[in-house]
């Protein structure tokens, strides 16, 4: 086991992890972060992605001693149901989401594209969410989202 | 689930390099996107050393030409540094196609070559860079050219006390460089066929032409006998496509016929092709 101290959506924890374990599992079952999920498990289609110092990741591939003394994000950073970032309205108004099930994944690539990013076009929003897979929407409502989001928002670190 | 194992987290290069040389069955992770794939799939060991808290395996310095970059190098970090993409631009265009942005956050230009996979997108432009491997254990530091490292597909000389610590590579300066690849979509994809190219010309003449084909043959490989066919050659049509044919014989020599050649010789001539002509 191995105590890690980190930053979870703004607010220090730290906790006891097992070496093999996963941040996936970590953030899941310690901290019930349930939108972080596991989809393919091997790196490829990007439900488990998560911000590690505002970069995405996989958190499916990601050790959870790896995060100690960094900053971890996940799409609950961005806003909840009363209080909703302007990328997750603009996710809403696009159709962006249907099944839903890749969409906290893909709104932290798209936060973290946002912050580097004010005004992207929209080969560097496809390349953004190229982690991400989405069987529903074809993605191009998902990129008219980011796209219509960029003006509207501040990304904040 | 992962199997079972303990795993370190050392800060200094003496420190990881004291775990690999006392632990036994112990195996390095840096990014992880490779490993714990496997490891999902059935690899197993008792140890695992991280190293992506080694103090300087991170760095990237540049020095009279010479880059020298941390085996822990992200290929993020390599596709993105202005200096990279002026002095060793096929690796930073390759390490930007590699897998998808996550997987470019996570993975390291050491564990591309130290799992030597025949579609490694970064190992082409390194060999073309003439890449010399810096690598320590407790006891000793050696080095090794990229070429004599890997030795099969998914295997290196690296012994398992053994830390690769750093890739140097020297800026090629005049030359227009470049690398280009297929694969079965335009992003998130493994390569499927590439070519790195270096090449210095002078008024319509070839001067120095570097090659090196990757996810062709068991190991990405230079074409070292049509580098040299080129060297002084005018840069005409018929010597392009001379030169394409005596790639495709190479690769010949080295895997022997092909079911896949149908698709795959025609591709390398067609890439060979463009990045002779320019």
């Amino acid at each position: 086991m191995k105590n890690v101290s980190f930053v979870l959506n703004g607010k220090r924890v730290s906790c006891e992890v097992q070496d093999r374990e996963l941040l996936l599992h970590t953030l899941r079952e310690r901290f019930s972060i349930k939108s972080v999920k596991e989809g393919c498990g091997i790196g490829e289609c990007g439900t488990c992605t998560v911000l590690i110092d505002n970069e995405p990741h996989y958190s499916c591939l990601t050790l959870a001693s790896k995060v100690n003394g960094h900053d971890v994000k996940t799409v609950e950073y961005l806003g909840d149901a009363d209080h909703l970032h302007p990328l997750q309205k603009a996710f809403i108004e696009s159709g962006a989401v249907q099944c839903g099930y890749c969409t906290p994944g893909m709104l932290l690539s798209a936060y973290s594209l946002l912050m580097k990013n004010g005004n992207p076009g929209e080969n560097e929003i496809k390349e953004a969410i190229s982690g991400n897979l989405c069987r529903c929407t074809g993605y191009i409502q998902i990129v008219e989202a980011i796209r219509d989001a960029a003006g509207l928002c501040k990304c904040k670190s | 689930m992962l199997p079972d194992f303990v795993s370190v987290n050392p800060e200094t290069k003496e420190e990881a390099l004291a775990f690999l040389d006392s632990i036994g069955d112990a195996r390095v992770i840096a990014g992880g996107t490779d490993l714990l794939v496997n490891m999902k799939r059935g690899e197993s060991c008792r140890n695992v050393v991280d190293i992506m808290n080694v103090e300087g395996l991170n760095r990237l310095s540049v020095n009279d030409g010479e880059i020298v970059i941390g085996s822990t190098v992200t290929h993020a970090a390599i596709s993105t540094i202005t200096i990279l993409n002026d002095m060793a631009r096929s690796l930073s265009a390759a390490c930007g196609l590699i897998g998808s942005p996550q997987i470019r956050n996570m993975g390291t230009v050491g564990g591309n070559l130290v799992n030597a996979s025949p579609a490694a997108d970064s190992i082409s432009p390194l060999l073309i860079h003439d890449a010399i491997l810096s690598i320590e254990s407790k006891d000793e530091t050696r080095e090794e050219t990229l070429e004599n490292f890997i030795i099969a597909p998914y295997e290196t000389s690296l012994k398992p006390c053994e830390l690769l610590t750093s890739v140097c590579i020297k800026a090629l300066p005049g030359y227009r460089e470049g690398y280009r690849r297929t694969a079965k979509r335009a992003a998130w994809a493994i390569s499927r066929l590439s070519v790195a190219w270096a090449i210095l010309e002078d008024e319509g003449r070839f001067v120095d032409v570097k090659l090196a084909i990757g996810s062709c043959t068991p190991m990405p490989f230079r074409p070292r006998s049509v580098e040299e066919f080129l060297r002084g050659r005018t840069k005409v049509d018929p010597t392009i496509g001379e030169a394409v044919v005596m790639v495709t014989e190479e690769i010949r020599k080295i895997t022997g016929d092909r079911p896949s050649f149908a698709y795959k010789l025609p591709v390398v001539s067609d890439l060979v092709q463009k990045a002779l002509r320019g």
